[in-house]
Formats: C-alpha cells, sequence, structure tokens
C-alpha cells in the first residue's frame, strides 16, 4: 500500500525529526504516567497508614482526656476515681512511676521491671463501654487498654537514708496586751447573757483576770468564759509536743545504673479479633491472640525488628512470661502499640483491674458516625471521641507531606505535564507541517484531494503519536519501577500525650510508621498518557494539514522550503 | 474543437497597497495535441497562465474552458479530479518528494487513481531510469530528477502535460534532452503539452509559440507544418 510506504518514509527518513517529537511527546507521557502513578502510590500508602481507624474496624475512638476544669459525677462510672483538677487525675495515674524504687528489692540488688502508665489517656470502667454500646446508631463497641510502659532495668540503688527523731515538748508563753474597757462591758454583756454574774468588785481587776477566773469558775461558767473572752485573749499559754518519727530521706542522687527504655503496650480483648486497638487484619505473621486469652502477646513487626523478637519468643514482664504469636503491623494513630496483651492480662499487670483507657465504636452505617459522634459527647461530656479524620490529622511525618504535596501538587503537576505533552506533540506536528507546505501543494498538483492529504498527515501524526506514547509509558513504568525499587522511605508519625514535667516522665508516645514510596502503574494512567499523545499529535498534524491543504495549489507551491 | 478557450483572464495579487496584474485579459485557444511554448521574460506571467490552464489555480476575472467547461465555475474537488486524471505537472524545481524513492515519486500519482508499482517502474523505464527507482531524490542529479517528475507526469495519461521551465535547473545539453523527452513521449501518449521557457532557443522547437509581457499575449505564432 503506497501510503503505508509514505509514512513509513516519512517517518525512517525524517529520522531526526521523529526521533525529537517522538522523545517530546514520551516525555511529557512518562511525566503523567509517573507523576500519576507517585500520586496514587502516595494515596495507597497514606491510605493504609492515615487511615488509622477503618483498619481496626472502627469509625470512632472514644478517650477520657484529662482536662483542668471537671465535672464531677458524670455516668456509668465513667470518669477517673476520684475528684480533683486534670493534672492531679494525671498524676495519680501515673505515679505507678514513682514507686520507691527500694521496694524492687535490696540494695545492690540486679532488677528488671515495667512500670505501666495510662499517659495522658485516662483509665475508667470498662463497663461505660456498655454505655455507649446502648446508643443509637452503635453496633458495637469494644474496649481497649492503652499504657505507656517504662522498662526499667539495673541495680537497685542505695537511695534512702532512715533518720529517728525524738518526741520533744515545747511550750510557749506570751504576755498578752491589756483588753480595752470596750472589750470589757462586751464581755460582761456576753457573760450577763449566758446566765454568768459577775461581782461588781471584780469589774476592775484587770490584770488578775484571765486564767485565775476561769479555774475558779464551774464547768458551765468556765464554757461560759470561753466564749465570751475576745478573741485577742484566747490560748495565751500553749504547750505541744511533736511526735517520735522515722523519716526516709532520698540520697540526691542515688549512685545506679538503671536503663529506661520506653514502649507501648496495648489491652486487646481477644475475643474480638475484628474489633480492637489491634485486629487480624494488622497481623502479618502467626496467629491472633487466642480467645482463651492466656500468657500470649502480639508485637508490631517495627518493635520485633528492633529487639529481635520471633514468633515463638518469650518476653518477660515482671515475672510473667509471655510467648510471642505473632507479629502485626499496626496502624497509626492512638491506640497503636508495640506489644499487645490479652486486655484481662494487661490490667493485672498494670494494677488496672476492669480498667481500660479507650472505647473503640463501631456505628451501624457510616452516615451514622457523626450523629453517633454527637451522641457519645452528649452523653459523656468529659470524654474525647476522635474519627478517623481527626486521628488522622495528628499524623505527621514526610508521608503526610508527600501526600499533602501530592494532593496539592499531584494534580497540577499532572495537568502542567499533560499540557506540556500536550502542547509540545501539538507544536513539533504543526511546525513538521509547516516545512512541508510546498510539498504538500505538489501533493495537491499531483491531484490529491485536500481529504487525501489531511489524511497522509494524520496519519503520520497518528504514528508519530503512538510512537511517542509507547515510549513514554515505557519511560514512566521504568520510573515507577525505578520508585518501587529505590524509592524513598516515607515515615509517618504519631504523637500522644504530653510532657507531664511533674511526674518526671515524659507520657509522651510516638509510633512511627516507615513506608516505602511506590509508583503502581494503572491502567487508566496508561491510556490518559497514551491518549494524550495520540490526541496531541493528531490534533496538531491534522489542524497543520488543513491549514496547508486549504491553501490553492499555486499558493503553496509558491512558498519557499 | 479547442482543447482550451481563454477569454478575458485576469489574475491580480495583491502585495500591500498596490495590485499586481500578472495576468490581463488573456485570451487563447489551445488545440488538443498541440505542443505550445509559453515564451517570455521571467515575471511576465507565463507561471500565472500555466497555473491557471492546470487548474492550480482560479483566474480573478475572465473565463477558462477546459474541454467545453468553464474551470472558473468547477469546485475545488473537481478541480483536483481534473488535475490527478487530465493534467501532468513538470516543475522547474522538479517538486519531487524528498523522502518518496524515484519509483515512489511516481506511484504518489498513481496511487489515487489506483496505478501499480509495476506501472511505475515501467514509465521510470521509458525515461530510462529503470536502474534508478530505488534512489531517493537526492542521490540522482537535476535531469535524473526531471525525468522522474516527466515519468510521474504522464504516468496517468494525461490530456495536457505542463511545464513550468523544465530545463531552468539544468545545463543546456542536459535541458536539450529533457525537452526531447517530453515532446517524444507527449506525442507517444498523445498528450497536449504546453511549456513555459524563457530560453528562446528551447521556444523556438515548439510548433506554437505564444509570448507574454507584463501579463499580456504579444505574439502567437504557429509554425506551418513542414
Amino acid at each position: 500500500m503506497f501510503y503505508l510506504r509514505y509514512l513509513r518514509n516519512e517517518l525512517v527518513r525524517r529520522r531526526t525529526r521523529t526521533i525529537v517529537t517522538v522523545i517530546g511527546l514520551g516525555l511529557g507521557v512518562a511525566l503523567v504516567v509517573a507523576i500519576a502513578s507517585l500520586s496514587k502510590g502516595l494515596d495507597r500508602a497514606q491510605h493504609k497508614t492515615l487511615d488509622p481507624l477503618s483498619g481496626i474496624g472502627t469509625d470512632l475512638t472514644v478517650t477520657l482526656q484529662p482536662q483542668q476544669q471537671q465535672d464531677q459525677g458524670f455516668g456509668g462510672g465513667f470518669g477517673p476515681g476520684g475528684g480533683g483538677g486534670g493534672n492531679r487525675d494525671l498524676i495519680r495515674a501515673n505515679q505507678s512511676v514513682l514507686t520507691d524504687l527500694s521496694k524492687l528489692g535490696k540494695p545492690g540488688a540486679h532488677f528488671v521491671h515495667d512500670f505501666f502508665l495510662p499517659g495522658t489517656q485516662l483509665t475508667f470502667q470498662q463497663s461505660a463501654a456498655g454505655q455507649i454500646a446502648s446508643l443509637d446508631g452503635v453496633a458495637k463497641t469494644t474496649t481497649g487498654l492503652t499504657l505507656l510502659a517504662e522498662h526499667q532495668e539495673g541495680i537497685v540503688p542505695k537511695i534512702v537514708a532512715t533518720l529517728k527523731t525524738q518526741a520533744k515538748t515545747q511550750t510557749i508563753t506570751r504576755n498578752l496586751p491589756r483588753p480595752s474597757a470596750q472589750d470589757f462591758a462586751k464581755m460582761q454583756a456576753c457573760l450577763q447573757k449566758l446566765g454568768v454574774t459577775l461581782g461588781r468588785n471584780n469589774n476592775g481587776g484587770n490584770g488578775g483576770f484571765g486564767g485565775g477566773r476561769g479555774a475558779q469558775g464551774t464547768g458551765a461558767n468556765r464554757d461560759a468564759f470561753q466564749k465570751c473572752l475576745p478573741a485577742s485573749l484566747r490560748r495565751f499559754r500553749t504547750r505541744f509536743t511533736t511526735p517520735s518519727q522515722t523519716l526516709k530521706q532520698v540520697l540526691n542522687p542515688p549512685q545506679t545504673n538503671i536503663t529506661t527504655t520506653a514502649y507501648t503496650i496495648g489491652g486487646v480483648d481477644q475475643t474480638s479479633p475484628t474489633m480492637g486497638v489491634v485486629t487480624t487484619a494488622q497481623l502479618t505473621k502467626g496467629t491472633f491472640l487466642s480467645p482463651a486469652g492466656g500468657t500470649e502477646a502480639l508485637v508490631a513487626t517495627s518493635y520485633a525488628a528492633k529487639h529481635s523478637l520471633k514468633v515463638g519468643s518469650k518476653l518477660d514482664l515482671n515475672g510473667t512470661s509471655f510467648t510471642v504469636v505473632g507479629l502485626v503491623s499496626p496502624p497509626l494513630g492512638g491506640q497503636s502499640a508495640d506489644v499487645y496483651l490479652p486486655l484481662k492480662q494487661l490490667q493485672t499487670l498494670a494494677s488496672e483491674k476492669n480498667l481500660a483507657n479507650v472505647i473503640l465504636v463501631h456505628a451501624k452505617s457510616s452516615s451514622d458516625v457523626a450523629k453517633v459522634k454527637q451522641e457519645i459527647q452528649a452523653a459523656l461530656p468529659q470524654a474525647q471521641v476522635a474519627s478517623s479524620k481527626d486521628v488522622a490529622d495528628t499524623i505527621s511525618g514526610s508521608l503526610v507531606d508527600a501526600s499533602n504535596l501530592s494532593h496539592d501538587l499531584g494534580l497540577a503537576l499532572s495537568v502542567v505535564a499533560a499540557v506540556a505533552a500536550f502542547l509540545l506533540a501539538a507544536l513539533m506536528a504543526f511546525s513538521s507541517v509547516g516545512k512541508r507546505v510546498r510539498e504538500l501543494g505538489t501533493l495537491k498538483a499531483l491531484g490529491w484531494t485536500q481529504r487525501m492529504v489531511v489524511r497522509q498527515i494524520a496519519g503520520e501524526s497518528l504514528a508519530t503519536g503512538i510512537l511517542g506514547g509507547i515510549f513514554g509509558i515505557g519511560l514512566g513504568v521504568l520510573v515507577a519501577v525505578a520508585v518501587d525499587a529505590f524509592g524513598p522511605s516515607l515515615t509517618a508519625s504519631s504523637t500522644t500525650g504530653s510532657d507531664l514535667a511533674n511526674l518526671g516522665v515524659s507520657t509522651v508516645r510516638t509510633a512511627t510508621h516507615s513506608v516505602s514510596l511506590t509508583a503502581p502503574v494503572g491502567m487508566t494512567v496508561l491510556a490518559i498518557g497514551f491518549g494524550l499523545a495520540l490526541l496531541g499529535g493528531l490534533i496538531a498534524g491534522t489542524a497543520g494539514a488543513l491549514r496547508a491543504a486549504r491553501l490553492r495549489p499555486a499558493d503553496a507551491l509558491r512558498q519557499v522550503e | 474543437m479547442s482543447l482550451y478557450e481563454l477569454s478575458g483572464v485576469a489574475r491580480y495579487f495583491q502585495r500591500g497597497p498596490t495590485t499586481v496584474r500578472a495576468l490581463d485579459d488573456v485570451s487563447l485557444e489551445i488545440e488538443p495535441g498541440a505542443f505550445v511554448a509559453l515564451e517570455g521574460p521571467s515575471g511576465s506571467g507565463k507561471t500565472t497562465l500555466l497555473q491557471i490552464l492546470g487548474a492550480l489555480d482560479r483566474p480573478s476575472a475572465g473565463t477558462v474552458t477546459f474541454d467545453g467547461s468553464d474551470l472558473v465555475k468547477q469546485p475545488d474537488s473537481a478541480l483536483a479530479a481534473l488535475r490527478l486524471r487530465s493534467f501532468g505537472f513538470v516543475f522547474q524545481q522538479f517538486n519531487l518528494i524528498p523522502t518518496l524513492t524515484a519509483v515512489e515519486n511516481v506511484e504518489a500519482k498513481l496511487a489515487p487513481v489506483g496505478g501499480t508499482r509495476e506501472r511505475a517502474l515501467e514509465l521510470l523505464a521509458e525515461v530510462g531510469l529503470a536502474e534508478r527507482a530505488d534512489h531517493l531524490p537526492a542521490h540522482l542529479s537535476g535531469g535524473e530528477q526531471q525525468r522522474v517528475a516527466i515519468a510521474r507526469a504522464l504516468s496517468v495519461e494525461p490530456r495536457v502535460v505542463l511545464a513550468d521551465e523544465p530545463t531552468g535547473n539544468l545545463d543546456s545539453a542536459t535541458g536539450g534532452e529533457i525537452i526531447d523527452l517530453l515532446a517524444n513521449l507527449a506525442a507517444e501518449h498523445g498528450s497536449t503539452v504546453i511549456v513555459a521557457t524563457h530560453d528562446a532557443s528551447l521556444a523556438a522547437r515548439a510548433p506554437r509559440r505564444v509570448t507574454m509581457r507584463d501579463g499580456k499575449i504579444t505574439g502567437n505564432v504557429s509554425a506551418v507544418p513542414a
């Protein structure tokens, strides 16, 4: 077929032009493919990591946050054990870390101990979950206990000196000021009112008043006297005894080699494997906690890697040995932890019987979430109710930056790249046609109709577009593969809790997830990139050809090559 | 009946504020099978007249009757069809498609009428270029390129071959050969030939000479057949 040979010859024999056009188109298409794929990869990573609640089968989390102005006694035992301000609650809740180290053993003995602290997520009675479960629109609730663990290891220091003090009696005598006549008259009136009559001769004896008078009076009179004495005259003399005391004084600083490592530990209702602070969905190795709730543990993959833990490893916590049954990759968010135990086991370890610090709520339908959130807040004003989005908002890190960037810029960049590819294709096709006006005039002189000329040029443009598209897709896929292979690792961190300076420990808990950036290439992206290359080349080529072919052959022939 | 009947044909070009009269009131008749030389200095309007005769351009005024029908009234598509089947062009610059081989250049004219590659090769053989059929124009000499152009022009057995300064880019010996080739082949194929040239010696070879100056016909001489 002559026309196809002509087309091929145009592409092959004007090689430089063809290659430049194909590369230009290809770069544009590759850019579109690469950006779209990266954007998709980020979205995926974000979906996986930054949607922390859906991964644990939950729509809302309910926690109790310390508040400065505290309303007491709200329903169902949801609230910290006692009254007082928020900081006091926090200190009380976390005071186990202040435990006297001397209780861990004799000075000089080696000790290993894990302190479990609720941090800023105060604990409350598990029964509060029932109150939420009864709300409209709530499908299911479960409780969890997420604690900050301080793992301390070292030698028990000699930190306390014991001092015994003796009892001491001290006497204080004071000279009293003389009462004024007015005071005296007042006292007299007071005494008369109480039925005590004083002799007239007595009213002048100021100096000897006081104790002598009281000592002589009857019991009733003495009481009356006590009441009527001016304040300034009461207790002119006192005697007190300080009791014998044993004082323990902390030696400052204690000589020791204690090392502290912090990690997070979560209590899971092992009977609810699809909804909880960790679920079977996050299991990457091994099995989930057995429903019986024995001494089993799940360990986060990152924590396991750091501490060389495997399925089957033993984890010793304050004398109880837990068997690691599975590794999990928990989603980020307030409720993720490094180690998970059955809830009851953790409650026992942490002396938090029947206490939890998070209620996970699953709404009947996703459209109910906002309503349920309001209901919970109304029912439990002290509760902090967080939706997936709220939790996601607290997550930070390069992944968040990148995905924000991809959301803000990715689309714009894609559009720019696409437009650039399109314009480039158009420009190349247009200029190449512009240089061939005389050739096209010759074709018309030979008797080619306008349609035939346009068809020929459009065919060339289409072929160039196909080549550019293929090249671009190849290049784009290559970039995507390269990103998959050598892609940077993006991190996402979630920080909960706050520094409590007065506790001497930080209850800040930071969970970090590292996600390797991937760039999955979708068929849609490829099709769009390919289509753009075709369309750009075709439209521009056809437009150029139309312009040239519309010329009268005589005018076209007159064009200087 | 005449092949061409031109009456009062004018062609104006607007060059900025001035109007250039490339053709001014040209009337002419051409018989079928004639070999006509359009003679005149450059700028005399030869090329413009040739383009109007070949349906490459339309006159600004006047009528151009070809084979009984007025070209001025024909739509573009009809003119394209005429150019395809009835006219063959030979240009001073050869106007071969640079990316096509000699034989492919001939095919460019044949393909729209369903002509084959074999036919194209036959024509190249007629102009003595059978062995250079697969050469690109860039690898052919000027004379060879013009032969390809002649083969291309004659490939569809056109009624008229229109040649615009066909020897303008060739040395005089080659030019002579080309004119002879054109005259002989046109006679064989039964085509009318109209050649525009400023070379009086070439024009002298033609049985009929139409002389032009400033867009007007100044001489119209038919040699008396010997």
